[in-house]
């Protein structure tokens, strides 16, 4: 990494606006989808599975004219903590594994049973950031918020705060690329004090201690951001009940079957993981 | 009834020994237009936040349109009535698309739809926005997001706007659209309340309240508020500044007449002062750096044509964009050919989002073309093994908002990381810090062990500085140095880069001041992502001008040159209005002699 650019590797929170027909079903439909593949992501235990949700979600993002390379990319970042989660299960023992030992260092190994877990893991996360990057890229924050409210609106009889909830959900959207930014401009402030980033060098740790001079400059501009929104929305008259909403979503044709696709999907991909299970695939 | 009426209100904050504001008395009629100036800490923020019910006043009352704006029934009519225009554009912005930012107030009252749909067309085309009513609210300009937060407020049915420091983050376009939208929303018959440091922004209001220590020092006209007889002795202090128009029309000897633009002045002067046609005046040493032969005179002193010898930063061929091989790629530069000059002040220039920061991330090489060549004191950043850590502490760079990267409790410490990261240690180390923190006029014994958290704003921003100047570089690139600082601050950060740039050290700025920028040597101007013009301050702002920059010409230059062109000023060009004034004034002197 020679030049500083992080927001070019965060797909969540990049609205694409392509125009699709993915892109105008309704915000309510798009949760759907989203439940559904990351139900696939986290029940299945099969790579069969994993595979078809990931599938599924780069079909979509076809569908959505959003390039595979660009959902993809937003897996970048997490290649360390993956990595970091490998050795972990080479330095940690599962109990009643049995499985044949692919190789050993000292008293640490590394089972077939513990690769295959760590595997499923990787898989698992790439499925999920994958799912949620085109949710992100096809659903503007509006409608991210949009549609809690209305899933949530039967609840909302309950006394479920919905408005709270649905605002709270989309300025945490709203902020991703706010923070990413910001953080970015400390970075680039504190690499001209001579702190070594983006230069290549060093470390692993030494790379971690040069991160430590941004957490308390991120954060506090975090909250100081957050207090002037805070500000800005009461001078506005916020408030959560007797309010109206001005965006409406119209069902777009072929919506009750794209709900109903997401639920046949979801529905395949959990009988396909049941099948393929004795297998081992 | 008055529309705001403030009737002996003081408050103070939590944990406060003093009050913020003692017994204010106050009344804004409908369609008024106020300006209101002060000090830092005088109470003007404050005063706004009690119109609006954001804070309740200790004792007194606040009533808009005859409620009490502290009780919390009233708090919907109340924040319907008045809307509040902050200084930070982005932070104010709640809803992700034009037109659900400019309903999120008409919602709030649970207006029925079509009534907000109804106000959200009316209002988006009062501030010129009807163009971009589905458009991702961040990506509008930050003039065009103060424009936005004004129609949600208009759109609530707001008949008092008041705006706070509202212009300060702006590019001179985006403020020129702000005061253009005051202008309509008070010729509309809504009341306006500004709030700003800059006083020929003051000047255009038909009402003027300046505020002292919290309270009112004077309340009348802006005539009455600037002219130099007319105030009592002990209230000068709080004159914080004068309106540049005023300033040029009193040094020619004329009465400043409000509203006046610079065309209109210039001829006024050249009535009054007569053409001076073929008299070449004495003053300023007559040969200097006037008309044609001071454009060569200047040029060769420390301008574009500077000996080559001397190149401390070049791009070649350099084209760049954001999100590159993403959907959301925009283009931040195109093919731009620059090359910076050792030594001297270097001003970059245009509007927000034309280009300038992007280069000044490049030549520090915290942002690696995407096609094209970057050196930096020699260094070729794109070459193999360039050591770009040791291009970056020669060229420290200060982001927008600096102080926004202070991250040690105290002063002294945040001033120390960059020597520390040179491997600088005891006496070498603590001297180091004593000289930048001087150089910043932040005095080493009085402000090494203080709190960066409590410093005011100005003194964050002097800090921030302290902490690159330690770096002792050949060069320092500083993005907006002096943008939403008051005049004190911004004065104290324009004399650390004279000095700095005294002792040899290569200057690049990115500024939206033209008043900083026709102090430079050289001047680089960018429009959208291209270099469209550089040279001297001195040709560029007179006949190399172009309106389609985006940028407003400085008031000094604009008035001069409509004077060289009646033949009434043939002397050198002045590079900011004290020096126009003055040159007035001599020569008004000498008509009389």
């Amino acid at each position: 990494m020679r030049g500083i650019e992080f927001f070019r590797n965060v797909s969540i929170g990049q609205y694409a606006s392509t125009g699709s027909r993915v892109h105008r079903f309704t915000p309510a439909t798009k949760y759907l989808w989203l439940l559904a593949l990351m139900a696939i992501c986290i029940a299945a235990s099969s790579f069969a599975a994993q595979a078809f949700a990931l599938a599924l979600s780069l079909a979509l993002g076809a569908a959505a004219r959003l390039r595979p390379g660009f959902l993809l990319r937003g897996t970048k970042p997490l290649g360390p903590l993956l990595v970091l989660l490998a050795v972990l299960q080479f330095f940690f023992a599962t109990s009643g594994d049995a499985s044949a030992v692919l190789f050993a260092l000292g008293p640490f190994s590394m089972t077939s049973a513990e690769a295959r877990l760590s595997l499923m893991a990787a898989a698992r996360t790439v499925g999920l950031v994958t799912a949620i990057g085109l949710f992100t890229s096809v659903t503007s924050e509006s409608e991210t918020m949009h549609g809690i409210e209305d899933l949530l609106r039967p609840l909302a009889r309950l006394g479920l705060p919905a408005r709270r909830l649905s605002l709270a959900v989309g300025i945490v959207f709203r902020f991703i690329p706010v923070i990413a930014l910001e953080l970015e401009s400390i970075v680039k402030a504190q690499a001209s004090r001579g702190a070594d980033f983006g230069s290549g060098r060093g470390g692993p740790i030494a790379k971690a201690r040069a991160y430590l001079p941004l957490f308390v400059p991120v954060t506090l501009r975090a909250l100081e951001r957050a207090e002037l929104l805070a500000v800005a929305m009461e001078a506005r008259g916020y408030s959560e009940e007797g309010v109206t909403r001005y965006a409406i979503y119209e069902r777009t044709r072929g919506e009750g079957l794209a709900r109903l696709a997401a639920a046949a999907s979801c529905a395949a991909a959990l009988i396909i993981d049941i099948l393929v299970r004795p297998l081992g695939l | 009834m008055p529309l705001v009426e403030l009737d002996r209100v003081s408050f103070s904050y939590p944990d406060s020994p003093q009050r913020a504001l003692e017994s204010i008395s106050l009344s804004i009629e409908a369609g008024e237009y106020v300006a209101v100036v002060g000090p830092n800490g005088s109470g003007k923020s404050t005063l706004l936040r009690l119109f609006d019910g954001l804070e309740r006043p200790s004792s007194g009352t606040v009533r808009v349109d005859g409620l009490d704006a502290a009780d919390p029934i009233n708090r919907r009519m109340v924040r319907r009535a008045v809307g509040l225009v902050f200084q930070s554009p982005a932070d104010q912005i709640v809803s992700t698309s034009v037109e659900e930012d400019a309903a999120f107030g008409p919602e709030n009252l649970g207006l029925p739809r079509a009534e907000i749909a109804r106000r959200v067309d009316a209002a988006l085309a009062a501030v010129g926005l009807s163009g971009d009513r589905k458009r991702p609210s961040y990506f509008l300009s930050p003039g065009q997001q103060q424009r936005l937060v004004v129609a949600g407020a208009i759109a609530s049915g707001a008949r008092c706007l008041a705006f706070d420091e509202a212009t300060s983050m702006l590019d001179p376009e985006g403020r020129e659209t702000v005061l253009g939208l005051i202008d309509d929303l008070v010729a509309d018959g809504t009341a306006v309340v500004h709030v700003t440091h800059d006083m020929s922004e003051a000047a255009r209001a038909s009402r003027l309240v300046a505020l002292d220590a919290g309270k009112v020092a004077f309340d009348g006209t802006p005539a009455e508020f600037f002219d130099p007889e007319g105030m009592a002795p002990e209230l000068l202090r709080i004159r914080l500044g004068m309106p540049d128009r005023d300033l040029v029309a009193r040094a020619a000897g004329l009465t400043p007449v409000a509203g006046e633009g610079a065309a209109e002045l210039a001829s006024r002067i050249a009535s009054r002062l007569g053409s001076r046609s073929g008299v070449r005046p004495s003053a300023l040493g007559g040969a200097g750096r006037g008309g044609e032969a001071g454009q060569r005179t200047r040029a060769g002193e420390g301008g574009a044509a500077r000996e080559p010898s001397g190149e401390a930063f070049a791009l070649e061929g350099v084209s760049h964009s954001y999100l590159h091989g993403t959907m959301n790629e925009t283009s931040a530069l195109r093919d731009i050919d620059l090359t910076l000059p050792r030594g001297g002040v270097v001003a970059l220039v245009g509007k927000t989002g034309s280009g300038k920061s992007t280069v000044l991330q490049l030549l520090d090489g915290l942002v690696s073309p995407f096609r094209g060549r970057v050196r930096s004191l020699g260094v070729d950043l794109g070459g193999k093994g360039a050591d770009l850590r040791s291009v970056r502490v020669k060229a420290p760079l200060a982001i927008q908002r600096p102080e926004a990267a202070i991250f040690e409790p105290y002063a002294g410490d945040d001033v120390a990381f960059g020597p520390r990261n040179l491997g600088l240690s005891g006496k070498e180390l603590v001297e180091r810090v004593k000289g930048a923190m001087e150089e910043a006029g932040l005095p080493y014994a009085e402000f090494r062990d203080k709190r960066a958290r409590f410093l005011s704003g100005g003194e964050k921003r002097l800090l921030a500085l302290a902490g690159i100047l330690a770096m002792r570089g050949e060069a320092l690139l500083l993005d907006e140095p002096t943008s939403a600082l008051d005049p004190s601050a911004r004065q104290a950060v324009r004399e650390v880069i004279r000095a700095e740039a005294a002792r040899g050290t290569t200057i690049v700025m990115a500024t939206h001041s033209m008043e900083e920028a026709a102090r430079a040597d050289l001047v680089a101007v960018f429009h959208s992502g291209e270099l469209v013009a550089t040279g001297a301050p001195e040709r560029l702002f007179y006949e190399g001008y172009d309106p389609a920059w985006g940028i407003a010409r400085p008031f000094a230059a604009e008035v001069s040159f409509a004077l060289e062109k009646a033949d009434v000023a043939s002397g050198p060009r002045p590079r900011d209005v004290a020096e126009l004034a003055s040159a007035l004034s001599r020569q008004a002197a000498e008509d009389r002699a």
